[in-house]
């Protein structure tokens, strides 16, 4: 029930018109998933007094709190594509903490346990979240075992074997009975659902998503990748910090051994198994594993063994058995037939108040010089890109092309030589602050952004470089809901410029790839560049395709930017380009009009000693 | 000297154990770029197997055991860890590899990893299992400990350090050497070129996998009787491994070895550390190869995807 329910879009608005603003969207919002979601968390709330006398609700309890910290978890699983294995540390952490200070208030202990647990969440991400999955994963793991090693160690702060003894604690005058642990558990589940659903949607959800997805091409969009990922951490392990803290209170006792490495895998299985995609995923998991449980019971009964052991052995299956159908999990596998009955068509984003286009800059480079080793890529390069003018970049495979562009983009440092955007002089400026200043990148392969939305995908562009603060994206503030509408509102006005408005609502792993080629143009240019790099466009576009990118690219010469076609498909080069700079060796062969540069006896030999012909698809 | 010769010892003698395991992680990224998380539990069921084929489920009474049940034992035991780790491999991490899901091979053989531990919790549910061994070291010296150098040392332990390194250097030998290392080695550098000369890649990545399961599984039968053996002791190992293979950076064969030696040394070292009556380091030590290991990865250069084809 993402972005749907009412408690979530009456977030006060800092003014009466914000206020009814919220209101408007609420109303219209009201769809019939949030009746159904509505409906399912008040027959969650009233469930302890239909209760049969047999089902224990502490143990309804205990899952609930789980249940908050496996959907903390599906954020940086889902849209984050980290596999982190250490939720439960965040869990044992919170749970520690607020066992600890027992003797104090319970809303202080329960503060004191979220803070630490965002800490604690903030340095795993800063340590770890710029890495790959797999030494992500590594990581976490050893962060899991190190965690029940260091609680086995330290018998005087845990307690020993039999843990900290803990009181059941009292909030302003109630008791805190299991019942009450219930409904405190099913609105935290609530509030992690709906918080969360408003993180996906925000800046952050695109930067975290797009990076996830496709981390090259969101890395070359300027996203900031370490941030928005330990933003994420943190305000996970947060959720799973109090979630902790509370369950704690609920056990009266914090058992170290409770805390292991299982618990993680038990989360992440949680996440998997619902399906990380949606919000509530991990709670649909979440009750999968726990109805795991009893039926391992049986089976141990069944088969008269000594221990019943089958409840993990049960859950792993479930999670073998649910990956093994690759559906990404039961809620997105639901949420996917149901799309396919209806076929509906994906809702049409609102339209964009103003466009706000940047005129071109100038960028200029002067003597670049390039070495690999004893290779030299480029031997003294001058580039002068205006604004409202088409370069084309050509010249044979490994006439150093691409290297050029990725000098001017921040991908690489030039040995020598300098580039200087208007009178800026870029030096080592990496390329996510060139993306800052303008100078914005496409990659020769386009990014897949496999699973996301056209204007989602463009939408990444547009969020990069937006304020990504995790906790008011949770809370839904009206600056962090107008951040995620106003980047994918510029996201429209971008796709809009590459022709490609209708495919909004599509996925990206549906289009073709000269249209996937559009979307990324589309994304660089929703980061509102000033200077634009285009790194083979073309490549495998057929010919009504190539005329149509022509037209893409001749309005946004109209516009003012500033364009480099970095380009094999010389009839693109030959439509488009006001100035043609050919390249052989590292060394600048020609420049001049398309007409002069074709005619040049050296070009054509360049070209011609190489067998390379003028073809139109030259991938 | 004579704590140092101490710590030398043991450490080295659980080290092999995890210098083997942190060779075979290796030698599994290598292959296939995956983790194979089961790997402490696949060794795990090899040592209980060997345990259920040589004396049974029952308390064991007898320390030792017949050299040629013994012998039946151990090579059931491997057997076993072959088919499961081979199994493992075709059934939880080729077909995500196939379907490039990282997070289906994670949870895939994490998956495994608990549902052995579950299988081994069931069969043999004690705190803990005396293993057998086919060789009377306790006749040896005083009961089986030796004294060098003001040092009272376990005998078993030269054995198990002889075993281990000896097995580590037959695992270097089996890749530097023979034709099927070569073929392994060609795949780690390059799966698709090795295909195109006509290595069974097919064939020889789920052997490797179930392989180097079982290789280390000798190496920790044989280090078993030394110490109460309990279901909870391999996973742990397997985590030290994987810390060590980290430590080294994945790279084969020599650095995940002496990694592996290193930090079981290390680990002896910070829990013979003595303040006063107390011994604080003796839980810590544990976190020794976990922490180094973290280190190690906090500070790799962001995994800048590449950015083009070129």
């Amino acid at each position: 029930m993402p972005g749907t329910t009412a408690s979530e879009s009456v977030t006060p608005g800092r003014t009466f018109s914000e206020l009814r603003r919220a209101l408007v969207e609420a109303r219209r919002a009201w769809s019939s998933r949030a009746w159904l979601g509505t409906a399912v968390f008040t027959a969650a709330l009233l469930l302890p007094l239909v209760l049969p006398r047999d089902v224990a609700v502490d143990r309804l309890a205990h899952y609930a709190y789980l249940a908050a910290a496996a959907v903390a978890l599906g954020l940086l699983v889902g849209p984050g594509g980290m596999p982190s294995l250490c939720q439960g540390v965040f869990v044992g952490l919170g749970a520690v903490i607020s066992a600890r200070l027992g003797s104090a208030p319970l809303l202080v202990a329960l503060a004191c346990a979220t803070a630490v647990a965002a800490l604690a969440g903030a340095a795993v991400g800063a340590g770890f979240a710029r890495l790959r999955a797999v030494y992500l994963a590594v990581a976490t793991w050893l962060i899991a075992w190190g965690f029940a090693l260091a609680l086995l160690a330290s018998p005087r702060i845990v307690g020993g074997a039999e843990g900290v003894v803990v009181g059941p604690g009292r909030v302003a005058g109630v008791d805190l009975t299991p019942t009450v642990h219930y409904e405190l558990g099913v609105v935290l589940v609530l509030v992690a659902v709906l918080g969360t659903a408003s993180v996906r949607r925000s800046a952050l959800g695109l930067q975290l998503e797009g990076v996830g997805v496709t981390p090259a091409g969101a890395l070359a969009l300027g996203v900031p990748r370490g941030a928005a990922r330990t933003r994420a951490f943190a305000l996970s392990a947060a959720l799973a910090g109090l979630a902790g803290a509370l369950a704690v209170h609920l056990a009266l006792v914090a058992d170290p051994a409770a805390y292991g490495p299982l618990l993680s895998f038990q989360l992440l299985v949680a996440c998997l198994v619902g399906g990380a995609a949606s919000p509530v995923g991990p709670v649909v998991g979440i009750a999968l594993v726990a109805l795991m449980g009893p039926a391992g019971e049986a089976v141990g009964r069944l088969t008269g063994a000594e221990t019943a052991r089958f409840g993990a052995m049960l859950s792993a299956l479930l999670l073998v058995a649910v990956l093994a159908s690759g559906t990404g999990g039961i809620v997105p596998a639901i949420e996917t037939r149901l799309r396919a009955r209806s076929r509906r068509a994906a809702p049409a984003p609102e339209a964009p108040a103003e466009r706000q286009a940047r005129a071109g800059e100038r960028l200029a480079a002067q003597g670049l010089v390039k070495r690999f080793g004893e290779h030299v890529a480029l031997a003294g390069l001058d580039l002068d890109l205006e604004p409202g003018r088409i370069t084309a970049l050509v010249g044979p495979n490994g006439s150093g092309k691409s290297t050029a562009l990725r000098l001017l983009s921040g991908g690489l440092v030039a040995d020598e030589g300098r580039v200087r955007l208007a009178e800026h002089v870029l030096g080592a400026l990496p390329a996510r602050e060139r993306v800052r200043l303008g100078i914005v990148r496409t990659l020769q392969r386009p990014p897949a952004f496999t699973g996301m939305t056209a204007l989602d995908a463009v939408a990444v562009g547009a969020a990069a470089d937006r304020p990504a603060r995790a906790g008011r994206a949770f809370f839904a503030t009206p600056a962090a809901r107008a951040g995620g509408r106003r980047a994918r509102a510029d996201a429209l006005f971008a796709l809009d410029a590459v022709g490609l408005r209708e495919a909004a609502g599509r996925r990206c792993d549906e289009l073709t790839g000269a249209e996937r080629q559009l979307v990324a143009i589309a994304a660089a240019l929703a980061t509102k560049p000033v200077v634009l790099l285009l790194d083979e466009p073309a490549a495998g576009a057929g010919a009504q395709e190539v005329a149509h990118l022509g037209d893409v690219l001749r309005s946004l010469r109209g516009d003012g930017l500033t364009v480099l076609v970095v380009e094999h498909n010389l009839r693109l080069v030959h439509d488009v380009a006001d100035t043609v700079v050919v390249l052989d060796r590292g060394a600048i062969l020609a420049r001049g009009s398309p007409t002069d540069v074709a005619d040049d006896p050296r070009v054509r030999a360049a070209y011609l000693g190489r067998a390379v012909p003028v073809a139109d698809d030259d991938i | 000297m004579s704590v140092a010769l101490q710590v030398a010892i043991t450490g080295l003698a659980a080290g092999g154990v995890y210098g083997l395991v942190a060779v075979g992680y290796s030698l599994v990224f290598r292959l296939t770029g995956t983790i194979a998380f089961a790997f402490g539990d696949l060794i795990g069921l090899g040592v209980f197997a060997t345990l259920l084929v040589a004396v049974g489920t029952g308390p064991v009474s007898q320390t030792s055991v017949g050299g040629a049940r013994y012998a039946l034992a151990v090579v059931c035991g491997l057997l076993i860890c072959v088919a499961v780790g081979v199994a493992g491999y075709l059934l939880v991490v080729e077909p995500f590899l196939l379907r490039g899901s990282t997070v289906g091979w994670i949870a895939g053989t994490l998956a495994l990893a608990f549902a052995l531990r579950a299988v081994l919790q069931s069969v043999f549910p004690r705190e803990a299992y005396v293993f057998p061994d086919p060789i009377p070291f306790e006749r040896l010296g005083t009961d089986g400990f030796v004294e060098i150098g003001g040092a009272s040392i376990q005998i078993r332990a030269f054995y198990v350090i002889a075993v281990a390194i000896g097995l580590a250097l037959g695992a270097v030998w089996l890749l530097e050497r023979t034709r099927i290392g070569r073929g392994l080695r060609a795949i780690a550098e390059d799966a698709d070129g090795a295909r195109l000369v006509g290595v069974p890649v097919d064939l020889f990545v789920p052997i490797a996998f179930g392989l180097v399961g079982a290789i280390a599984a000798l190496a920790a039968i044989v280090a078993s009787p030394s110490a109460p053996v309990t279901v909870e002791t391999w996973p742990l190992v397997g985590v030290k491994g994987l810390a060590a293979a980290a430590v080294a950076r994945f790279v084969l064969p020599w650095p995940a070895l002496v990694a592996g030696l290193g930090l079981g040394v290390a680990e002896a070292a910070v829990a013979e550390v003595h303040v006063g009556s107390l011994q604080p380091g003796a839980g810590w030590s544990a976190l020794l190869p976990l922490g180094l290991a973290l280190a190690v990865l906090a500070a790799r250069p962001p995994d800048d995807a590449r950015d083009d084809g070129e």
